[in-house]
């Protein structure tokens, strides 16, 4: 028989194989084999001592990774939030079937297309005060120009600003894709009922869009959580460590002090983090909102 | 040689049985129509046969050849799909050429084929189409070009008029009766609508209850329905069944007597009848007609009122409570909430056993 | 919309364009003049000098040569992989189906720096730094396309299928002919996710391809980006990312669409 034979169990099989193969290879193995790592101490090149705990123990005492861990937190607070606010804005000016709305969708979606290294090349000499496009402004006004990549107050702001330019984009369609599934009705039930626009504004379109919001901002949690490029090659996590986030701090270890052990675990305890955030959106998301 | 035989096919999904001892035999060149509630069995049926299920046991022979090992595309059947399943990347050329190319047919003969199948069918202008710049009337006859050019033994027709508007389905309708004159095959035709089978069909088997019910020529389900499910499925408005009680008289007919005292003198022989348990009185509505009160044999109260124009038909309810429908004429005056006489005409009436079973009026000679 | 909203949409507009417009300006002067005062730029003469010198003979080339590689070598190989595998999820029967799938969904929740040391190592153990393969492969196990790809093939109406095989299509024909060919939007959706997200990627780049022969255009930059102290030349440092950003801006253009409908996919997955 054609349907459902033991020829067509191994067809299907083969099918999913070369990619739950490499699947398994190249994601799953390495994921386990961090965990272990993470517990021996252990080099880049493969030497190893199995040590239990001990790295996790050391991060718990370790002011560097303290430091990492307050910075990514303050880089996520000085992001999430503007970012947030910022795209809603936009995507409610630009939610229109205008040639110019579509034009200004494009611009503000444009920056995310960029690699993270033309991004902070683009920022270096926007930043930097001997070169910088906002040190040229200051001069004209003739006032001092201002050190953003190496004052320590200063530098995560800077990698702030320089984040959110970048990000603006999948944010801003997000909250766009969830303008337009707001049945018109609901408007024309409000109008009935002579709400005013901005009664409209905090009754209708904000409750409507509470999905997209939460979505918004957990995808950028767990992505800022992550911030690594920015801070390598704009402020190199200086000084002194004052800009220098998580991931950061694990490529250091691992290919600069060759700590791979302690990196691992320091990404484990990362991982935990993201997996946290990740498993909110998803429980979200999958319960059902009345309304 | 009968064209296609079903031999006790068994089918379950699970512990729920789908097909029960399923048998049926076709004559060649016979149009068979499947009628049934949704759910009963009959897709399911019509899927066994054209190889898309498989059967837990039984037979399927097709021109006398065991077909049910066979891949659907070797059984010498083509099928038209209720959603047409033209293949939307395909101009209607190469849907129909998809099929015998798999068949490594000869390119000549192919595009034969098609030219012929498109004159009929007066879809050559559109050949180079795709199916999404194509009405549904057009996209259906494509899905029936498809089916021919394969010059199967049996068409397998799902629910073919179940995606058209009202106007399209008469025409259409027209178009499938020309169809078999046309072809040199058999046809079998899955449908929940019963003036679809009634029209088109040279016998109509009615499934209902993972069983075939019935099989047989329109008008004989119709006038002589096997059971009172057939009675009730088949005929719009459908038929009235009233429980009665059967009258002892000298006559070889059976009269019966209603739940509110009227009596009805059937030409049902009274010798078949089941000696024991409650009857039922099977009564279409041409059989009870709206009278003036000297001429009717009972009253009711009328509920609705459905004007047809050339007929009318009356939804009333008899004192004991039983529903009742009657015909009146086209300009009938009567109205909603009035009382009307009605006349009971026990000549074309049946009786229904416990079980079902159906007993009818001695066929005319 | 609103003056006031108009007045908003503008102001923002600006300080979006700003940095762009200002490294367009700097490309174009000649890197002497940028050295007394980068305030020159808002001023001529212009000069397409820079761009001139990435042509003749900087590692640029080589480095988009490298990009173009491997980001098509993984679009290539996603769009293979997925549609295979989605086909087989959506289509087909086969021992522990939805199992495997709960366990290929579960990688939608691992970040790249839960994995990417381990992977190091072992890419190291294999001796595919500083190649090809090894700058491709990470790309391949993404789980969104398969994801992406099964609820694809899930929307194709089984119809089809039953036609084709009534058809007397083979397993192979039915995919190759009438699957395969529906899901070009999908298709056109993830290559184009896929392209983006590789030539873009730059972690393991960075620690993979350490010999600058094998950097890509990402990791090249920022290499040069590191050096420019040394370098000096902030106009041709510029150019060289109005160089880089060209590619992806023009396939931003071409494929505005897709990308836009696939980060928003890729996100409420």
């Amino acid at each position: 028989m054609s349907i459902g034979g033991r020829r067509a169990q191994l067809e299907g099989l083969a099918f999913v194989a070369p990619f739950l193969l490499l699947y398994a290879v190249i994601l799953i193995y390495p994921l386990v084999a961090g965990v272990v790592i993470s517990f021996h101490r252990a080099d880049l090149f493969g030497a190893r001592t199995f040590v239990g705990l001990e790295n996790y123990g050391r991060l718990i005492g370790d002011p560097v990774f303290h430091q990492a861990l307050i910075n990514t937190f303050k880089l996520t607070i000085l992001i999430v939030p503007p970012l947030t606010a910022i795209t809603l804005v936009l995507a409610l000016a630009l939610n229109k079937r205008s040639r110019s709305a579509a034009f200004f969708r494009g611009l503000f979606f444009s920056s995310s297309v960029l690699s993270v290294t033309i991004v902070t090349l683009i920022w270096r000499f926007i930043l930097t005060p001997d070169a910088g496009l906002v040190a040229e402004v200051l001069e004209a006004v003739g006032r001092e120009p201002i050190p953003f990549l190496s004052d320590p107050d200063l530098t995560i702001p800077a990698l702030a600003v320089t984040t959110v330019w970048w990000s603006l984009g999948l944010p801003m369609m997000l909250f766009l894709a969830g303008l337009q599934q707001i049945p018109e009705e609901i408007y024309e039930a409000a109008a009935l009922d002579r709400a005013g626009r901005w009664t409209t504004f905090w009754r209708v379109t904000l409750p409507s869009l509470r999905r997209t919001m939460l979505l918004v901002i957990m995808l950028q949690t767990a992505a800022q959580l992550q911030l690594f490029g920015q801070a390598q090659l704009l402020t190199a996590g200086g000084p002194s460590g004052a800009s220098r986030p998580v991931v950061l701090l694990i490529y250091e270890m691992s290919f600069a002090r060759w700590e791979l052990g302690y990196a691992t675990a320091a990404a484990e305890v990362l991982f935990m983090l993201v997996l946290t955030v990740t498993l909110i959106q998803y429980m979200t998301a999958s319960r059902r909102w009345e309304g | 040689m009968a064209s296609l035989e079903l031999i006790n096919i068994q089918k379950t999904y699970g512990a729920t049985a789908v097909l029960d001892d399923v048998s049926l035999r076709m004559e060649p060149r016979e149009f068979v129509a499947f009628l049934g509630p949704s759910g009963s069995g009959k897709s399911t049926l019509l899927r066994i046969i054209a190889g898309l299920e498989t059967l837990d046991s039984g037979e399927v022979r097709l021109e006398g050849r065991p077909i049910q090992q066979l891949a659907p595309g070797d059984r010498g059947v083509a099928m038209v799909f209720q959603h047409y399943a033209l293949y939307p990347h395909m101009t209607v050329w190469e849907n129909m050429a998809f099929g015998l190319r798999n068949a490594r047919m000869p390119k000549d003969e192919i595009a034969s084929r098609i030219a012929e199948a498109a004159r009929v069918l007066e879809i050559e202008e559109h050949l180079d189409k795709k199916p999404g710049q194509m009405s549904g009337g057009q996209r259906q006859r494509v899905a029936i070009g498809r089916a021919i050019v394969k010059q199967p033994k049996l068409f397998l027709l799902d629910e073919p008029l179940s995606n058209l508007d009202a106007a399209l389905r008469m025409r259409t309708r027209l178009e499938l009766a020309q169809l078999r004159h046309r072809v040199d095959a058999a046809v079998i035709m899955v449908t929940h609508d019963q003036a679809e089978a009634m029209t088109l069909a040279d016998r109509i088997v009615v499934i209902h209850d993972h069983k075939i019910q019935q099989a047989g020529p329109p008008m004989e389900i119709y006038s002589r329905p096997a059971n009172s499910f057939v009675a009730r499925f088949v005929g719009s408005p459908a038929m009235t069944l009233a429980p009665v009680q059967l009258l002892p008289a000298e006559s070889p007919f059976a009269s019966v007597r209603l739940g509110d005292g009227s009596e009805v003198e059937t030409r049902v022989p009274r010798s078949g009848l089941p000696a024991e348990g409650a009857l039922e009185l099977g009564l279409r509505p041409e059989s009870v007609r709206v009278a003036p009160a000297g001429a009717a044999s009972t009253v009711a109260r009328v509920e609705l009122v459905e004007r047809l124009g050339d007929r009318t038909f009356v939804y009333a309810r008899l004192s004991d409570g039983l529903s009742i429908t009657a015909e009146d004429e086209g300009n009938s005056r009567v109205r909603m909430g009035e009382t009307v006489g009605l006349r009971i005409d026990g000549t074309d009436a049946h009786l229904f056993a416990p079980d079902g079973a159906g007993y009818h009026a001695a066929p005319a000679a | 919309m609103s003056l006031g909203a108009w007045i908003g949409v503008g102001i923002g507009a600006a300080i979006m364009a700003a940095p762009l417009l200002w490294t367009l300006l700097l490309s174009l002067k000649a890197n002497a003049e940028l050295m007394r005062d980068s305030g020159a730029a808002f001023s001529a003469p212009y000069t397409l000098e820079n761009y001139r010198s990435i042509l003749q003979g900087s590692s640029l080339v080589q480095w988009l040569l490298n990009s173009v590689i491997v980001s098509g070598g993984t679009t290539l190989g996603v769009l293979t992989l997925c549609s295979l595998a989605g086909y087989a999820f959506a289509r087909l029967e086969f021992p522990f189906r939805r199992t495997l799938f709960a366990f290929v969904l579960l990688g939608l929740a691992i970040p790249e720096q839960a994995v990417i040391l381990p992977q190091h190592q072992l890419f190291a153990q294999l001796g595919l730094h500083n190649s090809y393969p090894g700058l491709i492969l990470p790309g391949l196990v993404g789980p969104f396309g398969v994801f992406f790809m099964t609820q694809y093939f899930k929307a194709i109406p089984k119809e089809l299928d039953e036609a084709a095989m009534l058809d007397g299509a083979s397993r192979f024909t039915l995919f190759w002919k009438v699957l395969l060919p529906l899901t070009l939007p999908a298709q056109a959706t993830l290559g184009v996710f896929t392209f983006l997200a590789s030539w873009n990627s730059y972690w393991w780049p960075l620690i993979s391809a350490t010999r600058s022969e094998m950097f890509t255009l990402t990791v090249g930059l920022a290499s040069a980006q590191m050096n420019y102290a040394q370098t000096s030349g902030l106009g041709f440092l510029m150019a060289q990312a109005v160089f880089a950003s060209l590619p992806i801006l023009i396939v931003y253009i071409i494929f505005q669409k897709q990308i836009v409908r696939a980060m928003a996919g890729a996100s409420v997955r």
